[in-house]
């Protein structure tokens, strides 16, 4: 049963192949959406049997008479993968139905493509043997490489593809030497052998890390995510918030089970969690492109990620696999509005949109929804994941993450803030939007609010998930159960935290205020004195919006994020190989110009030296 | 190399033969229609002639695979050699008949190196002339593979002949070349085992200095000459590292080269046939439009050549890469990565500049026959990776 819900979506992606000639565009969506759908109920049959054996449920296929063979190993890490893969992907899926209506062709590739990208994930997730992981984890590449560059006669697409390629396989060597070199001491491809811990040393977790880095999105390898915007919306959702970006978290997540780690691969994980923290946010202030503005976002959120999972202990590590899955379900939902707001305007520039929030109201729901989770905003999973990420850093006294997390948190709030103002309620700009602009389909916005709803769901009940990630997810990576999942919450070691009934609270609050607001007479606007951070507003400027602070945090955080960038490095690496490829060439030329001679000379040499030795 | 392994050899050089003649005759077909058979590529214009001797070079590379003894194998392998010649001379013109003759005068010479080097193996000269024998058989079979510093005439071939001729000499002859190269591993261990620093130092320079050639070429047709260059290093890596992951990373990774090959060779031919003009970096832009399949099978060979999965070229790389980090550790896996690196960076060039991008808006046209036979080996190659064992179980 292990493998259902992966033999379920590699059978979709056949069938798209078989059957995409005859259907409709939209049957080719449906047919994967069921695809997805389907792998998803799979996932949750196998739940209870990963809560029966927390260690994990180990199967190894043969076909009988052949040396095929494949061993998997699902334990409640890889099922909150599997999961969040095929939940999300089922989402997103049922979203592209009518996003991708319109599209003249290509979309049994699109849909044969973003099963595979989901099938690579859930293969990913449950394998052990590592040369399959290995595999799976180009495989996810590979998807993502083709959708990225769906639109390959445009050229920023096709550019942006080749980017993601460079910058995700090349350190993904990294990780097969790290592979190798572990199969080198132990003789076994499988990370469950009971040799790998001895085997699992500095050098292959820093392999191991370098290629998670890029996958992750992890400064300095993170500059190929905002070339990445040039797929479709769906894509963009998925590698954000399912698919890509988490295949490095579940990587670095997984590097527990092969052993444990020395305090300074906590150290450096953790330090370089912060700075992409830092590189992300800052360098989201300064865009004006909705979505690059959020894949930006993606970078810092994943810094946040990381940095839990660096911190090492118990509750740093369900506080990270938690924010994943929080992750998962609001970046999901932030794409699948800024893909909304695409479709209905035909443009993401933040200074060409504005008024939205009358023309289409689930879509800007959906994205307060969201936004209110990346930012922390209580009743939401992104309050839950934040307070435990402060939690595990005071608990182990890491002072410095909370400083910066918590800086990051307000940089955080700030972008989203103005997106939202620019986006939704900011005026109509001034050349006016087209009376067709209106509320997405809905297909689309079902897609969109069941992920919306998993944000508040688990902000005001997290126990379902925090009780997956802390009784079955922890064990396999070697932690004790660390937090307490009560009726009422989630107990942390350090503050307790009753969520369920805090949210309680706060939702009766905000009722109350609603109801009282809406019996009163609405307030007539009136001129209010605003502290602006000590910047001078223009003359006969009577209110202030978030685009005000912006414009500050711009200008002063511009020069730093493009500090922080090194695009400039990786260009100069290229010419300097291509530099030394040039003066190969023309050492060769000798060959070329008099290849008989040049060939007698070699094969002199050759002989001159064979008898030496 | 097991006698398990002659089989998907065989049907290799089989598969690879049928997918070029059906490119050959469906683009023949359709320069017939267009222009009455106006000379255009040597094979539309000497048909016969190259059919004949395309012919003739499957059948001598599959009688020297399933030869029992070893001088039938080198005599068949010569033939193949030499009819592989005829191929070039028949299809390359006037004016680039030194590439020809180039590739004759080094074949010559390959072949009585390795002649002289079998002579004097038998000879007894092993334990008092090692090196001369250990030098033959480098300069022979470093000529026969096209190997760093003896590739010279791969690159002028390439350049000159059509690229379905190409196919026929780096996907058939140099692969059953290679496969009487790892029988010698067999037969004559010491010849690797106690030369090992000469032959990983050509494997090296021929990995490194083929993939940096690679990358400073413009026409499409010398960079996968190059890049030809290139596996070979990769496959003397195995065949110094010999039984287990070594051969069978020979015997996988020499099919995978084998098909990709074939594939990147045949996507060019379809586009140059289109095209009227050879395929060069600096001036084709956005043929995936006009040539779906062609692109198709130049991606597709391309993801084999590196070794990417879930196709065949990484069932044979990743045994490749366990038998260079077993034999040479961590420096040799090194290299070897670092060349795949630089594979990734002229296939992703070429890639992003001939074939994605803005199209040229007139059309393009595909023979039918050649379209399925690039099909049906991109299916075969991603099948064949996804399941790998189906493949290593003959090893």
């Amino acid at each position: 049963m292990v493998m259902l819900p992966i033999a379920v979506l590699f059978a979709g992606v056949v069938a798209q192949l078989a059957l995409g000639g005859a259907l409709s565009r939209a049957a080719k969506g449906w047919l994967a959406f069921a695809t997805c759908l389907a792998a998803f109920g799979g996932a949750l049959f196998l739940v209870p049997a990963v809560f029966g054996a927390p260690a994990g449920v180990e199967r190894t296929f043969r076909v009988a008479g052949t040396p095929v063979a494949a061993a998997y190993r699902l334990d409640g890490l890889g099922l909150l993968f599997l999961l969040m893969a095929t939940g999300i992907g089922s989402a997103i899926l049922l979203y592209s139905v009518r996003y991708m209506e319109r599209e003249p062709r290509g979309t049994t590739r699109f849909y044969a493509l973003m099963l595979a990208f989901v099938g690579g994930l859930s293969n990913l997730a449950c394998a052990a043997d590592l040369l399959m992981l290995y595999a799976s984890w180009e495989v996810v590449g590979l998807c993502s490489y083709f959708l990225v560059g769906f639109w390959y006669t445009d050229e920023a697409a096709s550019r942006g593809a080749r980017k993601v390629l460079l910058m995700t396989h090349l350190p993904g060597y990294a990780l097969l030497a790290g592979i190798l070199a572990l199969h080198a001491r132990t003789g076994s491809f499988l990370w469950t052998d009971p040799a790998v811990p001895a085997a699992f040393g500095t050098g292959v977790f820093l392999l191991m890390l370098s290629a998670a880095m890029a996958k992750s999105v992890i400064f300095p390898l993170h500059t190929w995510i905002p070339e990445a915007m040039q797929a479709p919306t769906p894509v963009s959702a998925l590698l954000h918030s399912a698919c890509y970006v988490k295949a490095g978290v579940y990587l670095i997540a997984r590097l527990y089970s092969l052993g444990p780690w020395h305090p300074s691969w906590n150290t450096l994980v953790v330090t370089l969690g912060c700075i992409t923290m830092v590189a992300g946010a800052l360098a989201a202030l300064v865009q004006t492109d909705l979505k690059r503005l959020l894949a930006y976002s993606t970078i810092s959120q994943l810094g946040h990620i990381v940095t839990a999972l660096g911190l090492g202990t118990g509750i740093g590590v369900a506080a990270g696999l938690f924010y994943c899955a929080s992750h998962g379900f609001f970046k999901a939902t932030l794409f699948l509005c800024a893909g909304a707001v695409q479709h209905a305007t035909g443009t993401r520039d933040l200074r060409q949109l504005g008024g939205l929030a009358a023309r289409m109201p689930w879509t800007t729901m959906a994205w307060l929804v969201a936004s209110s989770a990346i930012v922390g905003v209580p009743l939401t999973n992104g309050f839950v994941a934040k307070w435990m990420l402060f939690g595990a850093a005071l608990d182990g006294a890491w002072i410095p993450v909370v400083v910066v997390a918590w800086l990051v948190s307000v940089f955080t709030a700030f972008y989203m803030v103005r997106a939202t103002v620019a986006v939704f309620y900011a005026p109509e700009p001034a050349a006016g939007m087209s009376r067709a602009v209106h509320e997405a389909p809905l297909s689309m916005r079902v897609g969109t609010w069941s992920l919306a709803l998993g944000c508040l769901v688990f902000g005001v009940a997290p126990q379902p998930l925090l009780s997956l990630v802390g009784r079955t997810a922890l064990v396999p990576l070697g932690f004790a159960e660390p937090v307490r999942v009560s009726w009422f919450g989630v107990q942390l070691p350090v503050g307790q935290v009753q969520v369920t009934a805090g949210a309680l609270v706060v939702a009766a609050v905000a009722l109350a205020a609603v109801t009282l607001y809406a019996l009163r007479r609405r307030p007539e606007p009136a001129r209010v004195l605003v502290f602006t951070g000590g910047d001078p507003i223009a003359a006969g400027d009577a209110t202030v919006n978030a685009s005000d602070f912006s414009a500050i945090a711009e200008a002063a955080f511009a020069p730093v994020s493009a500090a922080l960038d090194p695009d400039p490095l990786y260009r100069a690496g290229v010419r300097g190989v291509e530099r030394a490829a040039l003066a190969v060439q023309r050492t060769a030329a000798v060959f070329a110009e008099q290849p008989l001679e040049a060939t007698l000379i070699a094969a002199a040499v050759l002989f001159g030296v064979l008898w030496l030795v | 190399m097991s006698d398990g392994a002659r089989f998907p050899l065989v049907v290799t050089f089989l598969v690879v033969a049928a997918a070029a003649a059906l490119c050959a005759r469906g683009l023949q077909r359709s320069r017939d229609q267009e222009e009455g058979g106006r000379r255009e590529c040597g094979y539309a214009a000497t048909p016969y002639r190259w059919w004949i001797l395309a012919a003739a070079v499957a059948a001598a590379a599959v009688g020297a695979t399933l030869a029992p003894a070893a001088w039938q194998r080198t005599v068949l392998l010569d033939a193949a050699a030499l009819a592989s010649f005829g191929m070039v001379w028949s299809d390359t013109a006037t004016r680039d008949r030194w590439a020809a003759r180039l590739f004759l005068q080094l074949l010559v010479l390959s072949i009585v190196a390795v002649a002289a080097g079998e002579y004097a193996l038998s000879a007894g000269a092993a334990v008092r002339r090692g090196w001369l024998v250990v030098g033959l058989f480098a300069l022979g079979y470093g000529l026969k593979l096209a190997l760093v510093p003896f590739y010279v005439w791969l690159p002028a071939v390439a350049a000159a002949a059509s690229p379905l001729t190409t196919v026929f000499i780096v996907s058939v002859v140099d692969i059953a070349a290679l496969g009487e190269l790892a029988r010698l591993r067999s037969d004559a261990s010491w010849v690797f085992a106690d030369f090992r620093a000469a032959w990983l130092a050509m494997a090296g320079l021929s990995m490194l200095g083929g993939s940096l050639l690679a990358l400073a070429q413009r026409d499409v047709k010398r960079m996968l000459a190059f890049s030809t260059i290139d596996d070979m290093g990769y496959l003397l890596v195995g065949i110094v590292a010999g039984p287990g992951a070594g051969l069978a990373g020979v015997v996988a990774g020499g099919i995978a080269h084998s098909l990709s090959k074939m594939l990147l060779f045949g996507g060019v031919a379809l586009a140059e046939a289109g095209l009227r003009q050879p395929v060069s970096l600096d001036d084709t832009r956005g043929l995936a439009a006009r040539f779906p399949i062609s692109s198709a099978a130049f991606v597709a060979g391309a993801l084999v050549a590196i070794g990417m999965p879930p196709t065949l070229g990484f069932a044979g790389r990743s045994q490749l890469y366990l038998a260079g980090f077993a034999l040479g550790g961590p420096w040799l896996l090194g290299a070897m990565m670092t060349a795949t690196a630089l594979a990734v960076l002229y296939y992703a060039r070429a890639i992003h500049r001939v074939w994605l991008g803005v199209p040229d808006p007139r059309p393009g046209v595909e023979p039918r026959a050649a379209g399925v036979s690039l099909v049906v080996l991109i299916a075969a190659v991603v099948a064949l990776g996804a399941i790998p064992g189906l493949l290593l179980a003959f090893v």
